[in-house]
């Protein structure tokens, strides 16, 4: 009833790719498994609309290519990610949550508009079907909601499926739990509410239609939410500590300070493997930490470890506010994906056994932990906003991530190579389109891509010349390129960045780069600079 | 007669060279700082000639070119231009004059260019939408002769730039248009005798401290894109114009020496803070009323032609001169055959 009530069927627009150029946009947030083997859901919001992907991806002997792709608008009232995601200071509003929930589909947070016309009120949950069908199913907000600083404090900020229950557990924060029963089926759903009364051990019943006094001594915030797979509990991740719930108590978790704000929980791998982060703001900055338990161990503080094995006093949350955005398992490994505040760094962790290992130590900047850009995971320096492993073949578990600005970059080798995946459009061959991503260089420094392609392998020469044709900047010379059936551009060389040969930023107007190749040809693209001081 | 020509083919090859060398050592390349439409000059006849103009008393518009040459005025003159480049670059300019008195000339001049499509594309590599983004300077001009020889003149301008990009930018306020201030150029012409002529022009004066001409550019309506400051360097401008006769055919030859002061200070004695640049041409008229040119501005070789004819309305006879020039850019390999230009003579 209450579905049928408030669940809304969103207008559908389903286009099918034929080449690996067909993404919707290239400002993503998040990858899931897909429906089936082989596919990856990618939920992407850019300028003009956001919405949920799903793309057929192959692997073949060159890395993995985008088959084709589905997409389905989630509108321009609503969207999955809310505005500010990467300044927020509270770590579990630093990434996009998750969760595959049986009939439900894929679950994503929902955010509308508040006054001011900013993506800030949380407003429910997506439940995508498929990449034809993405429903709204707006949760109601607490009746204590007026009483609390923002609506924010009350955003779906983790989610759980229990299959064999069918119920989905989601985490709201100070509005404390919602059950979400579909054991009667998806369209039938049974919602119950739940807050956290630590001082009985329990989680309360809110009694529909009643108000409910929160009480910050009484209760404690929730911020995410996991199923243990092995003892079937669910697992509470709040601010004051973790609590397992078997379905009659809630017991904190005393193997973590209950006084500590645990903002995640995630929980795979074999061995099996729980990792909780620990984070709340501070003066200087979000300050974090890991937690690790392995095959029921008690948690231990996740060891940083040099490129020798030596373990370091100070580890990657010393030295920036980080916050992890997502978790994914392989094996004995964890891929923890962490952004910095503002997203000026990020990439992923890789946790084994013994810790999280440096690929490079050296004395004037430390041990290096972080992969991304410098590893080549992606290959443009954009933000890393989430990662997750899936079935890329029968045989072959594939890794994605998601990033702010570049699509998505996947790998069939544990992370040893990755393919960017990204929404483009199609080039002539033999530099007969050149296409400068964006042409509109809004600030100094920003970078507009030299999109082209060549039929076979060429030696490169960019060239930026001022509307009077005037050479002010070399970008590469005789530089090696490859043939490629998409584009031949290196995107860590082949862009603009609004600058002449000697760094200093052009002044304001139109641009025209000039591609050459050693082969006679020559194409011309346009870019604009908004200038600089 | 064979000497000057020598001398000038001197010169000029030792401006190209200056060119070349400075412009390795440059701070800044001369196309990456404000002035474009200013650099590429005015007038199909000029350009065809390489661009030169500011020593000869003919030249159109003169309150671009040098704002002496209005000085010289003898009656209500008008000028058309228009060239179309590669790479969809349009271009175009008027300008119109008259005298003021015996000793006195007024002009305005209108200098434009644009690009007639350029795509914005986005980061999801779409293309958004086709703007047509254009740049305009205006002169408004006003001199004295002095003497029989020498006249003095000034000019305002200002510039007005459309980028035509915000409506298909989306995530930000975009700013389309910019005015830059009013910007002040002083112009001097001597006419040393019926050969030689001289001039000197510094353009790119403000009221503003330094006497720099700079301004700020608010980029956004909303904050949301940092601000950006425009400089138009000051520029001097040296101009010699000859007069002569080859197996008696008029020849001129025309040379300017250009320095730009790439500074926010008064004056900057700092070589690598000055980029240098050179334009040198020579005309013929080859039979009664038709003149062939060629010139090289900068590393950049032109060639045109012009013909002048009258065309008699009522008592009154008027005097037309239409204008033809070839351009080739020479660093971008690009040919530019079609630029066209009008003058007109009222009596």
């Amino acid at each position: 009833m209450n579905f049928i009530k408030c669940g809304i069927l969103l207008a559908v627009a389903v286009s099918q790719g034929l080449a690996a150029e067909t993404l919707f946009s290239n400002w993503t947030f998040k990858v899931a498994p897909g429906t089936k083997t082989g596919k990856l859901y990618v939920f992407s919001r850019g300028d003009v609309v956001s919405g949920v992907t799903e793309i057929t991806l192959k692997s073949t002997a060159h890395g993995v290519t985008a088959d084709k792709s589905e997409q389905v608008s989630v509108g321009d009232s609503m969207t999955a990610v809310h505005d500010g995601i990467f300044r927020d200071s509270w770590a579990e509003r630093r990434r996009t949550p998750s969760a595959t929930a049986g009939e439900l589909g894929l679950v994503l947070p929902m955010y509308t508009t508040d006054k001011n016309g900013s993506f800030l009120e949380p407003a429910g949950f997506f439940s995508v079907r498929s990449a034809e069908r993405a429903l709204e199913t707006p949760l109601d907000p607490p009746g204590f909601a007026e009483d609390l600083d923002s609506a924010m404090m009350y955003a779906s900020t983790g989610f759980a499926y229990d299959s064999t229950s069918s119920i989905l557990w989601i985490a709201r924060g100070a509005a404390g739990i919602t059950k979400y029963d579909i054991s009667k089926g998806p369209n039938h759903p049974e919602i119950t509410d739940y807050i956290l009364n630590k001082t009985e051990s329990k989680l309360e019943k809110i009694p529909t239609g009643k108000l409910y006094k929160y009480k910050k001594s009484k209760n404690a915030s929730i911020l995410d939410v996991a199923i243990n797979p092995k003892s079937g509990d669910l697992w509470i991740a709040s601010e004051k500590g973790v609590w397992i719930y078997d379905g009659s108590e809630a017991k904190s978790l005393k193997a973590l300070d209950t006084s500590k704000r645990v903002t995640g929980i995630w929980m795979g791998g074999k061995p099996f493997q729980i990792i909780a982060e620990v984070s709340k703001p501070g003066k200087d900055g979000v300050q974090g930490s890991l937690m690790r338990s392995t095959d029921g161990t008690k948690f231990k503080k996740v060891n940083f470890l040099d490129t020798t094995g030596k373990v370091q006093k100070k580890d990657i949350f010393a030295n920036s506010s980080y916050t992890v955005s997502d978790v994914a398992f392989l094996g004995d490994k964890a891929y923890i994906a962490v952004t910095s505040t503002g997203g000026k760094e990020s990439g992923y962790l890789l946790l084994d056994s013994a810790g999280v290992r440096a690929w490079e130590t050296d004395e004037d900047d430390g041990s290096q932990w972080l992969n991304g850009f410098e590893r080549g995971v992606i290959d443009r320096d954009e933000i890393i906003t989430s990662i997750t492993t899936f079935p890329l073949t029968k045989n072959i578990t594939g890794i994605a991530v998601s990033t702010y600005g570049n699509g998505i970059s996947v790998s069939a080798d544990s992370g040893a190579t990755w393919t960017p995946i990204l929404n483009r459009a199609r080039l002539s061959d033999n530099l007969g389109t050149i296409r400068m991503v964006p042409s509109v260089i809004t600030e100094v420094g920003a970078q507009s891509l030299v999109s082209y392609k060549v039929s076979r392998s060429s030696k490169i020469t960019i060239e930026v010349f001022s509307y009077d044709m005037r050479k002010v900047r070399t970008i590469v010379k005789d530089a090696p390129r490859e043939a490629d059936n998409s584009r031949s551009t290196y995107p860590k060389e082949d862009y603009w960045d609004g600058k002449d040969d000697h760094g200093r930023a052009c002044t304001m107007g139109i641009y025209y780069v000039r591609v050459k190749d050693n082969h006679g040809n020559i194409g011309w693209g346009k870019v604009m600079t908004m200038g600089g001081r | 007669m064979k000497h000057l020509l020598k001398t000038s083919l001197s010169i000029a090859l030792a401006l190209a060279a200056a060119t070349q060398v400075y412009a390795i050592e440059r701070k800044a390349a001369l196309g990456g700082f404000d002035g474009f439409v200013e650099r590429m000059g005015a007038g199909t006849r000029e350009m065809g000639r390489g661009n030169t103009g500011s020593a000869d008393t003919a030249s159109m518009p003169g309150a671009y070119w040098n704002p002496g040459i209005l000085g010289f005025r003898q009656n209500t003159n008008y000028t058309l231009n228009a060239d179309k480049r590669d790479l969809d670059r349009m271009g175009g300019n008027a300008g119109i004059e008259t005298k003021v008195g015996n000793r006195m000339g007024v002009g305005f001049a209108m200098l434009y260019r644009g690009d007639l499509a350029f795509d914005v594309i986005n980061e999801d590599d779409e293309t958004m939408g086709t703007a047509t983004p254009y740049f305009t300077m205006m002169y408004l001009g006003f001199a004295y002769r002095a003497t029989r020889q020498d006249a003095f003149g000034l000019s305002l301008s200002m510039s007005y730039d459309n980028l035509d990009v915000s409506e298909h930018i989306e995530g930000y306020e975009v700013v389309d248009d910019y005015r830059s201030p009013v910007t002040i150029n002083l112009g001097w012409l001597r006419q040393w005798n019926n050969k030689w002529s001289t001039s000197v022009v510094i353009r790119n004066l403000s009221f503003s401290e330094n006497l720099s001409a700079k301004w700020d550019r608010n980029t956004s309506t909303d904050n949301s894109l940092p601000s950006t400051e425009g400089v138009r360097p000051k520029i001097l401008q040296i101009g010699l114009g000859y007069r002569s006769h080859i197996m008696g055919k008029p020849v001129y030859a025309w040379m300017e020496a250009i320095d730009y002061q790439v500074a926010d200070t008064l004056l900057a004695f700092d070589p690598q803070l000055h980029v240098w640049t050179g334009r040198v041409g020579f005309e013929c008229d080859i039979i009664e009323g038709g003149t062939v040119r060629v010139g090289m501005d900068d590393l950049d070789f032109t060639f045109g032609l012009g013909y002048k004819f009258n065309v008699r309305i009522g008592k009154k006879k008027y005097l037309f001169d239409v204008n033809y020039a070839l351009l080739y850019e020479s660093e971008a390999g690009l040919w530019n055959p079609l630029s066209f230009g009008l003058r007109g003579f009222i009596p």
